[in-house]
């Protein structure tokens, strides 16, 4: 078995360095991995039975109830894959198009639209190693990394000597913080936080586009103007600037062209980079594989030989509009994660779930068939929220079939 | 209590803005039916002067509704040093989720972070619990 | 949490010197340091700062299970994101390719160090804030994001 050290998959931060202690084939010590981590590098207390109507069954069972229902299905849908490989995601585009179904993920309610202007480069990126060696201006932008990606600032953004950085946090580094509440990671950035009203970052972005520009910034909340050009000034300054957009960012903007016009000026004076917050996994991993094969990162319908894209073939619209009959969901909980009248409508329908773990929506599923932990309990590769690829290896075995090979054998029936 | 039980309680518009939390999905890793995780999804923090002027305390029951659902919550102060009245902050989750709208305006992207809803003081009803919800 | 300015407004602040200290603020850096003990004040159990004695018996007490420096880590709070454990003094120095860079520690000389989730204190008699040459660092507990980090 592979001493490690061995990848993390509780976020999109994908750690690489973590150590782990086995015993009976189960993971019992993990070290260096944060609180969340841990919990899922040592796995859930409900496994998922491989079930069909609630019975017990085989997994041969399972796979043909599945690809019965999929293939009888009109407009089948695909949905999840934020916690599933590379190699899964592309077997999952492969059956969506040999359905001719729907195929969305988590992307479609989140991070997506940064991801798409990254990969069609509406946006400057850069990666996290680049960050933790030369980064001087940070900022979080309606995120709180402390919760949702605990190791982000100590492992790049904030805390780590860098080659460039080699003075410390104190000295080298600013941490800005724009959110509408003083959250746990405000509280490390101190006086660098800037509170503005819910739903106030467009406004927000165009006072600092005004600063930027030598003119006075004014909000509609009234901040004071001296702050904001404070502000501007320290980022006309930086030597490599990064901002990571959170939800609360995304949430914010009907459109990204505010954003655009802000990098725009700030790259004109110093330059500034963006990396999306993204959540699960490999959820940018999806994005990237659906990109290159159809030029879309998510809201897909294989209609015959033609693609159709757009806010309509998104899962909440698809839902909304009762469009879809069926649904495979693969290594997500929509029951628990969208609004919930589109929660109730999806649970009407005939679902495959296809999860290392029970959760809200497997137990509303027809179908559930329990799959491998990867980075736990199989390998594989995923992309990282910054867009670089991370191999994930397997810690201990399984019987149990990875989503790649479920999905495969579900074709295989159908 | 006299003729005062026989009033419907008063609604007070909020705000919700929901949040993650390392302690909810911590335990959300180990079970999405875990006591820790639905105790933390279904508390709904408030302003400590709008708790007052609502008449409840930490710990009491509150209904939160709009078009979209209805949900008993347990509401506590707010852990914020600075005041946000009008404004209230829960952990994104299902609890939370009721309360989100299905109609996106044709863009597909829900307000998660941006709920209105009106509260009101629940007597006796118990939070609601996960079967409920779903 | 005790700080200083909370430490210095419960003693008499008449700058008596009786300590052997020049101010009072002088005394409160030093009794939060855990440098000298409340008892080291004489006209603090005068019977007109007594309570400020009680209130600063309470706060200066050393609690159990915390190491010899006064190091405590409120397990419930912390959440092993491992600021501390990066932004550590000690741990930049004798492991700058490791902990210093935001990874795995490389070697045994770190003092802090995250296992299962959450951060876990060895070697502390390398703590800055040990031995002779003692001094009041703080990189552990300004960096803490849930203020799981207290020295008591």
């Amino acid at each position: 078995m592979d001493k490690g050290p061995f990848v993390c998959t509780g976020c999109a931060l994908l750690c690489d360095d973590i150590a782990v202690e086995l015993q009976d084939n189960r993971v019992t010590r993990v070290d260096t991995a944060c609180r969340k981590g841990v919990s899922r590098m040592k796995g859930c207390v409900s496994p998922m039975p491989c079930t069909v109507d609630g019975k017990t069954v085989d997994e041969n069972v399972a796979i043909r109830e599945a690809a019965r229902i999929l293939k009888e299905a009109r407009h089948p849908l695909v949905f999840g894959h934020g916690n599933s490989t590379l190699e899964a995601q592309q077997k999952a585009i492969e059956l969506a198009r040999k359905l001719g179904a729907h195929i969305d993920d988590t992307s479609s309610f989140c991070q997506g639209p940064l991801v798409e202007a990254i990969l069609n480069n509406k946006i400057p990126t850069c990666t996290l190693d680049e960050v933790r060696h030369m980064a001087d201006v940070i900022i979080f932008w309606g995120a709180d990394p402390s919760h949702s990606h605990p190791r982000h600032l100590s492992m790049y953004s904030y805390f780590p000597r860098g080659k460039q950085r080699q003075r410390g946090w104190e000295e080298d580094r600013t941490a800005i913080i724009i959110d509408v509440r003083k959250s746990d990671t405000a509280v490390i950035c101190g006086d660098k936080l800037y509170e503005i009203p819910v739903g106030a970052d467009p406004d927000f972005m165009n006072a600092l586009l005004n600063a930027l520009s030598n003119k006075v910034p004014k909000t509609p909340f009234n901040m004071d103007p001296k702050r904001i050009l404070e502000l501007a000034n320290i980022l006309k300054k930086a030597e490599f600037g990064v901002v990571f957009a959170g939800l609360g960012m995304v949430y914010s903007l009907d459109s990204l062209d505010p954003l655009f016009s802000l990098m725009d000026k700030l790259n004109e004076t110093s330059k500034f980079h963006l990396i999306p917050m993204v959540g699960q996994y490999n959820m940018r991993g999806f994005d990237h594989t659906l990109f290159r094969e159809t030029g879309h990162i998510n809201r897909v319908y294989f209609r015959g030989e033609e693609i159709e894209h757009g806010p309509q073939q998104s899962v909440i619209e698809l839902i909304s509009n009762d469009i879809i009959d069926a649904a495979m969901i693969i290594g997500s909980d929509p029951l628990a994660s969208l609004p919930g009248p589109i929660a109730k409508k999806l649970a009407k329908i005939p679902l495959i779930t296809i999860d290392p773990c029970e959760n809200l929506t497997s137990r509303r599923s027809k179908v559930t068939i329990p799959s491998a932990l990867s980075g736990v309990e199989c390998d594989g590769t995923a992309i990282r929220m910054d867009g670089v690829e991370v191999v994930l290896k397997q810690i201990i075995e399984t019987n149990k079939l990875t989503d790649e090979k479920i999905i495969a054998r579900i074709m295989e029936e159908i | 209590m006299g003729f005062g039980q026989f009033l419907t309680e008063p609604e007070f518009k909020f705000i919700i803005v929901t949040h993650r939390d390392i302690f909810q999905n911590t335990a959300q890793e180990s079970s999405r039916f875990s006591e820790q995780y639905a105790e933390l999804s279904s508390v709904i923090r408030l302003d400590k002067d709008d708790m007052k002027k609502i008449g409840v305390k930490a710990g009491d029951s509150v209904i939160v509704k709009n078009a979209s659902g209805r949900v008993v919550l347990k509401a506590e102060s707010s852990i914020l040093e600075q005041p946000h009245p009008g404004t209230a902050f829960m952990i994104n989750g299902p609890w939370a989720n009721a309360l989100v709208a299905a109609d996106t305006g044709g863009t597909g992207v829900p307000a998660f972070k941006n709920i209105e809803a009106v509260l009101s003081r629940s007597k006796e009803e118990k939070v609601t619990s996960l079967d409920e919800l779903v | 949490m005790s700080n200083l300015m909370g430490i210095y407004q419960l003693l008499p602040k008449t700058n008596c010197k009786k300590c052997g200290k020049a101010t009072c603020m002088a005394f409160a850096v030093d009794l939060l340091a855990r440098k000298i003990s409340i008892e080291d004040c004489p006209p603090l159990k005068e019977e007109k700062y007594l309570s400020g004695y009680e209130k600063l018996k309470e706060l200066i007490t050393p609690a159990d299970n915390v190491t010899e420096t006064g190091f405590l880590v409120h397990e419930d709070k912390c959440i092993g994101c491992g600021n501390c454990v990066v932004a550590c003094p000690v741990n930049v120095v004798g492991d700058p390719e490791g902990t210093g860079s935001g990874r795995a520690p490389s070697n045994d000389k770190v003092i802090l160090y995250i296992r299962d989730g959450i951060v876990r204190p060895v070697n502390i008699h390398e703590c800055r804030r040990f031995g002779h040459n003692k001094t009041l660092c703080y990189a552990c507990i300004d960096t803490c994001p849930t203020k799981a980090i207290e020295f008591v």
